[in-house]
């Protein structure tokens, strides 16, 4: 009697032990990451730019595959956090989520995931036409903001990045106020401003770079440091607006619950896959910083980001 | 002309040209089989071109649209059954000469004045295009709402059937376009209902292929019994004369040039300018009583119009990014899923996009020419393939086309939703071609005049005080009241 319950309790010790969620060899299976938006946007790119250097490399021994799930970003990110923690599958987002959690479009947010890391960043830039005299730089053009608040023209995708950009450029600035218009993203923004509909945008590196020869001005980048592209821009802390800076990472998610050694496991092979060459090369084509950051530092930098996005958010919803 | 050039030599490239190649004899098939139409056969090849490089995915298309519209003279002529809507006008002659013993020479005279329509439209398409997308990168916000609002004017009241009826159908169309993200307030969706799925809306693809393949199958299913007449088939005569070639010159010409221009106004494609050339040619002939006979013109006139709408139809959406037609619609939905943004700054942005469309165009007639003289007998006997056969596999192309661009099974609901709900709009006789375009433009027409007021601070007086949008609004205005001041006037009259 005594011998069999010691069985019984060896045998459930080590079920016990099978059930706790040990990977010591993950992966086991291919890895799916959701990309929210459709192939061909610059997420998708970013994921499959990662894709291909982790297969060229050898650098994990299962296949990582994107699924681009459309519509609108909140979807696929739902399907993300109601997915089954158990390693398989993750998330490929941007600030985006948090804007509509900061704007209450939807009742989950970046908390209710677990942090991997984020890889490589692109920064804006605030433009204007450059044969327009009115601004020499950003100061002066907050100043005519302040001046004469609500009639400055700011180009926009009304509660999207660049929205919440333009809000926190003025915010720099007790006073200033733009008048946001819809105009939509980046090509369509230039359109506009070189048809002298708008005053202002912010543009991204890599827009900026293909639209500067035909006539747009780069007052100030939203980054700690010039760009190597673009060293004429000067940063927005040399032009005096503080710490203004404004990026937009590409941040790599887990459902919450994911066993550690699989967060850890994609975030040593995205590390890995951040050095490769081809990772190197096709981030500089794209004008991005090749920032990385993983673990506690990333888990810190997104709670640092929500304070500034939430904020931003509610105002950016504010018809 | 340098960059046309570089244009012509990549669609000269092995990949692009197989791709026109297998486009226009795609084209070609869909449009000589009854019960497939252009735009069914184009809605279902977008998805297949996901991961092609956006000027080859283009290629393809376009040589899809010019081999569709050239089809259906096929069906037309040998059965009196429009292949496709645009062939309407070929069965009143066409038919009764291939009944009267000469087939071969309906479809010659008919293959002829395609081949002409396309390139008479598509030397307009290399010059036109460029200068109005330079004028219309001047256009403002309310010019292009103005713009936008006589397109949506101009197809409701030129479609077939009532005024009334095509008005509610765009008025549909504009109405399933509100849900989802606000076009002037990119970052939040509206009307959803609490549903997430419709926070990115109702798809552009799942909607068109449900209203255009799915409600044709269903109507191919509920008509299946149907007999068709046939009449025997010879080649004598495929090749036109001299003599016909002098005697139709003008009228092809003539034809062409009506066709080229209606399929430049936004929103009408290639039925309506083979009815407006078909009736100019029979006003202006000596011999009107011969039109719908046999007679040689009615052919010349239905075709060569028909084809020319294709390339006068891309003439807007290049330089404007507005459709000229409902397939152009689908085209849009295209270059939106390839990420390239339509609209006036195409030509800047994207100019190898834009020339290998255009030299694309010019290959797809030509092919078509060589491949509808070559083979027409044998893809006739195409006409006869029991349908009950063709429609199961189109219905699966269909739900993998609907779900592969989200990965969303939402998708293929809704386009199964759609199918039904097409298919009654068709039984009523709502005519589909409005919903579409109210559809794909009611979110342009939206986001302009709101991002407009938003500039002026609420004002609406530059609609009234601008040149061209007052002159598109006078517009918009006589296409409304023009057919009930007609009505009023003969009711006084009877």
């Amino acid at each position: 009697m005594k011998h069999r319950l010691v069985t019984t309790l060896a045998a459930a010790a080590a079920a016990m032990l099978m059930a706790t969620p040990v990977l010591a060899a993950w992966p086991e299976k291919p890895v799916k990451v959701i990309v929210p938006f459709k192939p061909g946007g610059s997420s998708d790119q970013t994921a499959r730019t990662f894709q291909k250097a982790i297969t060229d490399n050898n650098l994990m021994p299962q296949k990582l595959t994107i699924v681009n799930v459309g519509g609108h970003y909140t979807i696929g990110s739902r399907q993300a956090l109601e997915a089954k923690p158990d390693g398989y599958t993750f998330l490929l987002i941007h600030k985006a989520l948090m804007g509509a959690q900061g704007g209450g479009m939807i009742d989950f947010g970046y908390a209710d995931f677990e942090p991997v890391a984020e890889t490589s960043e692109f920064c804006l830039l605030s433009c204007v036409r450059e044969n327009d005299e009115r601004f020499t730089d950003v100061k002066s053009l907050l100043k005519m903001a302040t001046d004469k608040p609500d009639s400055l023209i700011f180009g926009a995708n009304l509660g999207a990045l660049n929205h919440m950009a333009g809000i926190q450029l003025q915010n720099t600035t007790p006073g200033a106020k733009f008048r946001f218009v819809q105009i939509g993203g980046g090509t369509a923004n230039f359109t506009a401003l070189i048809g002298n509909q708008t005053d202002t945008t912010v543009l991204s590196m890599a827009e900026y770079l293909n639209f500067k020869v035909k006539g747009v001005k780069g007052l100030c980048y939203m980054f700690p440091t010039r760009a190597p592209e673009a060293p004429e821009v000067p940063t927005c802390k040399e032009a005096g607006l503080g710490d203004l800076v404004y990026c937009v990472g590409s941040w790599w998610l887990a459902p919450k619950g994911t066993p550690k050694e699989a967060v850890d496991g994609l975030a040593d092979v995205l590390e890995k896959a951040m050095e490769t060459e081809y990772v190197q090369t096709m981030l500089k084509k794209k004008a991005m910083a090749p920032t990385f950051t993983r673990g506690e530092a990333f888990a810190k930098k997104l709670d640092a980001t929500y304070k500034i996005v939430e904020p931003t958010a509610k105002q950016a919803s504010k018809k | 002309m340098a960059p046309l050039l570089e244009g012509f030599a990549h669609v000269l490239t092995p990949v692009p040209f197989l791709l026109v190649l297998l486009g226009t004899f795609l084209g070609i098939l869909g449009g000589a089989i009854p019960g497939i139409t252009g735009a069914m056969i184009i809605a279902l090849t977008l998805p297949l071109t996901f991961n092609m490089d956006p000027g080859n995915a283009l290629s393809l298309l376009i040589g899809m649209y010019v081999g569709a519209i050239s089809g259906g003279l096929i069906t037309a002529t040998l059965m009196r059954m429009p292949g496709t809507p645009a062939a309407v006008m070929t069965t009143f002659d066409g038919y009764p000469m291939a009944r009267s013993g000469r087939p071969g020479r309906a479809l010659g005279l008919g293959i002829a004045a395609s081949f002409v329509g396309g390139i008479i439209s598509w030397v307009f398409l290399v010059l036109v295009s460029e200068p109005l997308s330079v004028l219309a990168t001047r256009f403002g916000p309310f010019e292009y709402f103005t713009l936008v609002v006589m397109a949506m004017v101009l197809i409701a009241s030129v479609s077939q059937g009532s005024m009334v009826k095509g008005l509610l159908s765009g008025a549909l169309g504009m109405l399933i376009a509100m849900p989802g993200v606000d076009p002037a307030a990119g970052g939040f969706p509206r009307l959803t209902w609490d549903v997430l799925y419709l926070n990115g809306g109702l798809g552009l693809l799942p909607v068109l292929i449900g209203v255009f393949a799915v409600s044709q199958l269903i109507a191919d299913i509920v008509d299946i019994e149907r007999k068709v007449e046939r009449t025997k088939f010879s080649t004598k005569g495929i090749l036109m004369s001299l003599k016909d070639w002098k005697d139709q010159a003008w009228n092809m010409i003539r034809s062409s040039v009506i066709g080229t221009w209606i399929g430049i106004l936004p929103g009408i494609g290639a039925n309506i300018g083979s009815i407006v050339a078909y009736t100019t040619a029979k006003n202006m002939s000596k011999t009107p009583e011969k039109f719908g006979t046999g007679y040689d013109g009615g052919i010349v006139a239905s075709e060569s119009a028909n084809n020319a709408t294709v390339g006068g139809a891309l003439i807007p959406l290049i330089a404007m990014g507005i459709p000229g037609s409902v397939i152009d619609a689908i085209l849009i939905g295209a270059l939106m899923i390839h990420a390239i943004q339509p609209g006036p700054t195409l030509f800047i942005n994207n100019p190898e996009i834009v020339y290998a469309m255009i030299s694309a165009c010019l290959l797809a007639n030509l092919l078509m020419y060589g491949i509808m003289t070559s083979s027409v007998g044998k893809i006739s006997q195409l006409m006869f393939v029991p349908r009950a056969y063709v429609l199961p596999p189109i219905l699966v192309f269909c739900v993998i086309g609907a779900f592969a661009l989200n990965n969303l099974f939402f998708d293929v609901w809704v386009m199964l939703g759609f199918g039904v709900f097409g298919y009654f709009l068709e039984r009523s006789k709502v005519p589909l071609g409005p919903f579409v375009i109210g559809f794909v433009l009611a979110p342009i027409a939206e986001a302009k005049l709101r991002s407009g007021l938003m500039m002026t601070a609420g004002d609406f007086s530059p609609i009234f005080t601008r040149p061209l949008p007052l002159i598109f609004v006078l517009i918009s205005i006589m296409l409304l009241v023009w057919p009930f001041y007609q009505q009023w006037r003969q009711s006084r009259k009877g």
